[in-house]
């Protein structure tokens, strides 16, 4: 059996705008009033007063109007599928404020009607949305429940026909004309019309409109097309006062990265990239990305590493919003550890990496590996991308020293005898190099040379200029 | 017993005086039950000389030496070697120079292993430090502190740190160093050229000296920690200077 919820997000016009509750607020749409919060009810505002009215009420107090911004709604209502999509792959928006969710299906999974509410409650409340549910077998009949008190509403083991039964005829705004007939014909409620035989109801108003009763009781099928996860993944928060200390963002954070990491995991994608926007109270914003070597889809580790970008941030403003954002999605590779690992390993490499770099830059942590050059400088290879292979030299190679320096430094030479923080004595050599004789040739006599206190250095003559290097000390 | 006394002598760093009179299931740091064997360093009468039988990990260990010589990295190598096989990163945070890859290939050490930390300040060396000890990705950590005073707390943190994960940690200082407390478990300076004086070793004997000879290298593997394999073939001349 089909089971759907209807969330019927009323405030919608005004909360995707502003969710102060301090102040009041107004929303406008053809200068009558769309929406007001309730400190603006309590002004004695209500909607569909004229500017004038709301001005006159408002006299001593500060309020604010707001445009209705329909582009808004809908990115609110596509942030509000994409989460709704965690719960159910069956929904779609209904009307300009519904969410349509197909629940029957996954009843099991939550564990019953009870746990999936409380779910739907927590991330509705969280996001600071006012919501009221319907449910029904039909979608139609869930939307108008959500109308009802919330007892009726979810209360499925009623009829359907008598849980209609109360709720006015005249919610049916699509059918005006229609309603506004049956009114006078003494026709006020679903009480009045559910009885009465369909071909008779059908002759008075119309096809469409008994259509319509027959999708609301489930007698016609309803069909609309799914929503479909989009490409990328955007959500914003906004705390509603001005934030100021970095810190204060963290428990925001955490809860915009649970949700990517729930979207994440219900489109089987992955990212390796995040983009945080810092919304200041002037609509400035400020990106931070956040990077990681691997994609992948855990929301603690991109937490950590959005910590450690957080630490080092200087806030300029204060803070109003922040967004979450993430474009390059992957599909999902799985990874694994090896669950018998004996090291007591707790994660995987790479996130050490990642800390270290997003603290300290990508510069900052680089890898070695051997290149097949006879040059020493060159057969080291310094990178910051790690490489695919392993080096496998099998040529033992002759006496090399463990730490080479990145330039070769000039030693002190007095009569024969060469000084590097104290006099050196050869101990061993000649080993020659030479290469690079189509560019700019290089010979040179490669030395071991000893100290005082018995550390070996890897000492050469260059044979063109005749002079001393130091080249690299021996572990 | 008192709950407060009791988590403390659960605690895997705590000393206690009469180790006889208590059980051993609880091992504390100096009893013997607690030491683990260590892993073995390559070098037998530095083996036998240490109280685990080897260095010991999930500790801090530091190597105090002079400025001018970058600290014997040779005493590490075989460790490094074994600890190859387990296929975590061995991190070098501030290393004074570049190791170079094709020895530490030819030693059997997966260069692949190998990251250079570059930190730009004390708190990134520090934090960099603790980040890798943390992590238990790494089966090695050695990192090179510089000659800038630390506190106690500061050295202590990166050994509570180490006592998390099962890594060889290795903090070189500088000799002067020696001078003040430091929580490491094993403190050894570096005297000379294969010269090594044990500062202090917890649960073992300190004040030693250690000498390690040169005939337990490996004769085919020349680069060992040092060099010549074949000084006796006569390899050996003093070439004239700026011919």
């Amino acid at each position: 059996m089909s089971l759907w919820l209807c969330l019927r997000f009323s405030q919608l016009p005004l909360q995707c705008l502003n969710h102060s509750e301090e102040q009041a607020v107004v929303v406008l749409s053809k200068q009558r009033v769309l929406r007001a919060n309730d400190c603006a009810a309590s002004l004695g505002i209500t909607e569909g007063m004229g500017t004038a009215t709301v001005r006159a009420l408002a006299e001593h107090e500060a309020i604010i109007l707001l445009e209705r911004d329909i582009q808004a709604e809908q990115r609110c209502l596509q942030q509000l599928c994409c989460w709704a999509y965690t719960i159910t792959p069956a929904l779609y928006t209904f009307r300009e404020d519904c969410l349509q969710l197909e629940i029957g299906g996954c009843l099991k999974l939550f564990n019953g009607l009870d746990a999936l509410l409380g779910k739907v409650a927590s991330g509705t409340g969280s996001r600071g949305y006012r919501t009221h549910y319907g449910l029904a077998a039909t979608p139609k009949a869930a939307w108008l429940l959500s109308f009802a008190d919330a007892n009726t509403a979810i209360d499925i083991q009623q009829e359907l026909k008598v849980r209609l039964a109360p709720l006015p005829l005249a919610l049916l705004d699509s059918f005006s004309s229609t309603v506004d007939s049956l009114r006078k014909a003494g026709l006020h409620r679903f009480s009045d019309i559910l009885p009465l035989p369909t071909a008779a109801l059908g002759r008075r108003c119309g096809k469409d409109f008994t259509h319509y009763l027959q999708q609301l009781l489930g007698e016609r099928e309803d069909l609309q097309p799914d929503y479909r996860p989009p490409e990328a993944f955007n959500d914003e928060y906004w705390f509603g006062y001005e934030v100021k200390a970095n810190t204060e963002l963290l428990p925001a954070m955490q809860l915009l990265l649970q949700s990517l990491c729930q979207f994440l995991r219900s489109t089987q994608l992955q990212t390796a990239e995040i983009q945080w926007q810092l919304i200041g109270i002037d609509s400035t914003l400020r990106p931070v990305i956040v990077r990681s070597s691997n994609p992948h889809s855990h929301w603690e580790s991109w937490y950590q590493l959005t910590c450690i970008r957080i630490d080092q941030l200087q806030l300029a403003g204060s803070v109003e919003g922040i967004a979450l954002q993430c474009h390059t999605l992957r599909t999902g590779e799985l990874e694994s550890m090896d669950l018998f690992n004996p090291h007591n390993q707790r994660e995987p490499l790479n996130s050490l990496l990642d800390r270290l770099r997003s603290r300290m830059g990508l510069q900052a942590v680089e890898q070695v590996s051997c290149r097949d050059e006879h040059l020493p400088e060159f057969a080291l290879h310094i990178s910051s991308d790690s490489q695919a292979e392993k080096d496998t030299t099998d040529t033992p190679c002759a006496q090399r020293p463990f730490w080479l320096m990145p330039q070769p430094q000039s030693l002190r030479q007095h009569g024969d005898k060469l000084y590097w923080h104290g006099k050196l004595k050869l101990v061993y050599g000649p080993e020659r190099i030479e290469d690079n004789w189509w560019r700019e040739a290089i010979s040179r006599d490669y030395y071991i040379a000893a100290d005082n206190y018995g550390q070996h250095y890897w000492v050469f003559c260059d044979r063109l200029a005749r002079c001393w290097y130091i080249h690299g000390v021996f572990a | 017993m008192n709950e407060i006394l009791e988590q403390v002598i659960q605690r895997r760093d705590t000393w206690r005086g009469y180790r006889d009179q208590f059980s051993s299931n609880t091992a504390s740091a100096n009893s013997a039950a607690h030491a683990t064997d260590g892993l073995p360093t390559g070098y037998d009468n530095l083996d036998a000389a240490l109280f685990q039988h080897g260095w010991p990990q999930g500790n801090t260990i530091e190597l105090l030496s002079d400025i001018g010589t970058p600290a014997a990295m040779g005493l590490f190598l075989p460790a490094m070697e074994a600890l190859s096989e387990q296929g975590r990163w061995q991190a070098f945070i501030a290393p004074p120079y570049t190791p170079y890859a094709p020895l530490l290939a030819a030693r059997g050490i997966d260069t692949r292993q190998i990251l250079l930390i570059h930190p730009r300040s004390r708190e990134d060396l520090l934090w960099s430090t603790e980040q890798a000890l943390r992590s238990t990705t790494c089966s090695t950590v050695f990192s090179w502190l510089g000659a800038s005073e630390y506190r106690y707390s500061e050295l202590r943190k990166l050994q509570l740190a180490a006592t998390g994960s099962d890594a060889l940690a290795i903090l070189f200082r500088p000799t002067q160093a020696a001078k003040n407390h430091a929580p490491a478990t094993l403190r050894l300076q570096m005297l000379a050229h294969r010269k090594i004086h044990i500062l202090k070793q917890r649960g073992g004997h300190q004040g030693i000296e250690v000498v390690l000879p040169p005939v337990e290298e490996i004769p085919e593997q020349s680069q060992l920690w040092a060099l010549p394999a074949r000084t006796e073939s006569g390899q050996q001349q003093s070439p004239a200077m700026g011919a």
